[in-house]
This record gives structure tokens, sequence and C-alpha cells, in this order.
């Protein structure tokens, strides 16, 4: 944030501004659960947490500059589960499931694991908020990892995304301006997709359209590790 | 146990109370350092779950003065707080200042802190 436009610095307090009401009506919802009510506050819970989590990745990644993370070794594969079953509840308001797909055993790769998680977080957020009613219960987001010839690949992908390289190209040069800059394939501003690209900007990473398994998505590379070569890379 | 909550704001303080009154326990509240003072001075809680980020006295300025009395030195405390903790600048404070754990409040569900206050008559970390 040092050195940030005003206008930035405004987002970034808005941002801190929200977390507040979006707490109370999280805990809230939660505390109506615990009373009983659980039918109508397991959404109202699990839909304030997503915005949290939103919130929470893009002040983490304005609390760095781009290319200036530490980076450390970091198993994919142990990530990935974890972020899968971190958003399993919210995918089941939107009908959908989570799946984790790896490729293979692979060791370690080099990244900055908190802004790696949030990354694939607010991604998978975004695609399961995207989600076409007509899909409803029958929609697999996949959380997955594979082998490339630059790295190990790990992103968020789906059946029919929709997405390609330049639509997501002309998606980056509007964002901020076009109100819907994904609009072939998400109706909201799209954020989550947004921050996701700036937080592995943060750890030298890049954002981009990428195949797993006969689906679309997005997804970065990552060196793998030198610190552990057990095998496989 | 007797749990004091500082907590600056009205709705999640009044939900905190809940929750830990659900679980159990008997919760004073307060919504800044001076009445939470006040409040300890009234019964000495087994535990202070507390915000970082406070009207008037911050956070660290109210450990600092809970443990300058001899009688509360020993009080386990948790801080749960809307700044995570890659954000707060003054962790090896909390640390002198015998802080069992630190919650980041956005990512802590009642139930979490629930356990995190059970294991607080274990306490691990910083």
């Amino acid at each position: 944030m040092m050195g940030a436009q005003p206008q930035e610095r405004l987002l970034v307090a808005l941002a801190e501004q929200l977390k507040l009401p979006l707490l109370q009506i999280a805990r809230s919802a939660e505390l109506a659960q615990l009373e009983g009510a659980e039918q109508l506050s397991t959404g109202t819970l699990q839909i304030a947490q997503s915005a949290l989590q939103l919130i929470d990745s893009f002040l983490l990644g304005t609390a760095t500059e781009q290319g200036s993370l530490a980076l450390e070794p970091v198993s994919l594969s142990a990530l990935v589960t974890d972020t899968a079953h971190e958003l399993s509840p919210f995918a089941k308001q939107y009908g959908c499931d989570i799946r984790v797909s790896l490729g293979g055993r692979y060791g370690p790769v080099m990244a900055h694991r908190k802004s790696l998680q949030a990354a694939l977080s607010t991604l998978a957020y975004s695609f399961i908020g995207a989600t076409d009613d007509e899909n409803l219960g029958k929609a697999d987001i996949v959380l997955g990892v594979h082998k490339s010839s630059h790295g190990m690949v790990a992103g968020v992908f789906a059946k029919d995304s929709g997405l390609s390289s330049d639509l997501f190209k002309r998606a980056k040069a509007l964002y901020g301006t076009a109100i819907q800059p994904l609009s072939r394939t998400n109706s909201t501003s799209s954020a989550g997709v947004f921050i996701a690209d700036s937080l592995l900007q943060n750890m030298a990473a890049t954002l981009r359209v990428a195949h797993h398994k006969k689906m679309t998505g997005l997804a970065t590379t990552l060196l793998p590790s030198q610190q552990m070569r057990l095998g496989g890379l | 146990m007797h749990i004091v909550v500082v907590e600056p704001d009205v709705v999640l303080g009044a939900v905190y109370r809940k929750a830990l009154t659900l679980a159990g326990h008997t919760v004073s509240l307060a919504s800044h350092a001076q009445q939470a003072v006040m409040v300890m001075d009234e019964k000495r809680p087994d535990l202070i779950v507390m915000e970082l980020q406070l009207r008037q006295h911050g956070g660290v300025e109210f450990l600092y003065e809970v443990r300058s009395y001899p009688e509360w030195s020993t009080i386990p405390v948790l801080v749960h707080s809307v700044i995570p903790s890659y954000r707060f600048s003054n962790l090896a404070a909390l640390e002198q200042l015998n802080v069992v754990k630190y919650l980041y409040k956005p990512q802590t569900t009642l139930r979490q802190l629930c356990e995190a206050i059970s294991s607080t008559r274990h306490p691990s970390i910083v």
C-alpha cells in the first residue's frame, strides 16, 4: 500500500469497512444455526463468508507489491485439497460439486502459500457464482493440478466454461471500466478473477486460460521447488 | 469459565456473548479498554477474548495495563481481531504479553472460537 494512489487507498478503506457488516451477517447466521434455524441461515452464512474471503484476498493483494513476495516450497496437492474442503459448503448453495483432480504425484512448488490459496479460492468462488441455473445440481468445478513443460499448472476448471485466451485478454484490458468484463461467462464484475490475477502477480506468476482433462479454466504455472527432488519432476 | 469479551461492535458483541453462553461459559462484555478494566475489577475472568482495534486505548496498550497488575498477570488472553496477523506489526509484543492465540475474526467461526477457548487450558502458540 505504500505509495498507493488515493483511489486505491479509498478502496482499501472501503474493503476494511465492509468486513464489519459481512462479519455481523455471517456470525448472526451462524448463531441462528446453533439455535436451530439451520435451513434459513446456512446459505446466508456461506454467502457472507465468501464475500469476506473476496475482501481478504483483495486486501492481501494490496498489502504487497508486484513480484515482491518471498516464495517457499508449497505442496500443491495439500493446498488444493484444503481449498476444496473450505469451498464445499458454499458450492452446495449453488448446486455445485467441488472436485480435486491431481494428474499424478508431485513434489512441492515455489509459491507464496497464503497468496496462492487466496487466488485459487477467489477464482473458485467466481466460477461457482457463475454456475448456470440450468445446470444446478450437475455442475462440477474442478481444482486441478497437472505437469507441463514449463512447470506445475494449478487452477480452477469447468466444462463449458466459455473461456478463451482472447476473451481473457480483452477482459483484462476492460476491467475497472466495463461493468461485465467477462460478460460471456459471468454476469458480475468478475472481481475474484482479477484479484486472483493480482495476487499471482505479487508472487511473479501469471494467470492464464488453460486446459485440464477436457475442461477449460484459469490457471497459473509454478516452478518446482529444487529443495526436495525425491523423484517425479 | 468466566470470559471477558472486549468487542467494540455492539452487534458482534451480542452474538459472541450468546454463542459463548450457549457453550456453557459466563460472559462479561466490554466495548473498550476502560470498560474492560472496570468489568474485570468486578469479577476476575478466567480468560480474556479481545479485539486489538479498539476506540481510545488500543488493544496492546490495554494488555500492557492488564499485565501490570499482579492479580491479572497470568490471565490467558486470546486475540480475536479483524486485523490479520500478517498485517499486525507488533506480534513480538503480543508474545511478551502472553497472548495464547491469535485468531483472525473474519475467518474464525463461532464453533472455532469455542474450540480455541477450550484449548486455552493447554495453550500452545501466538
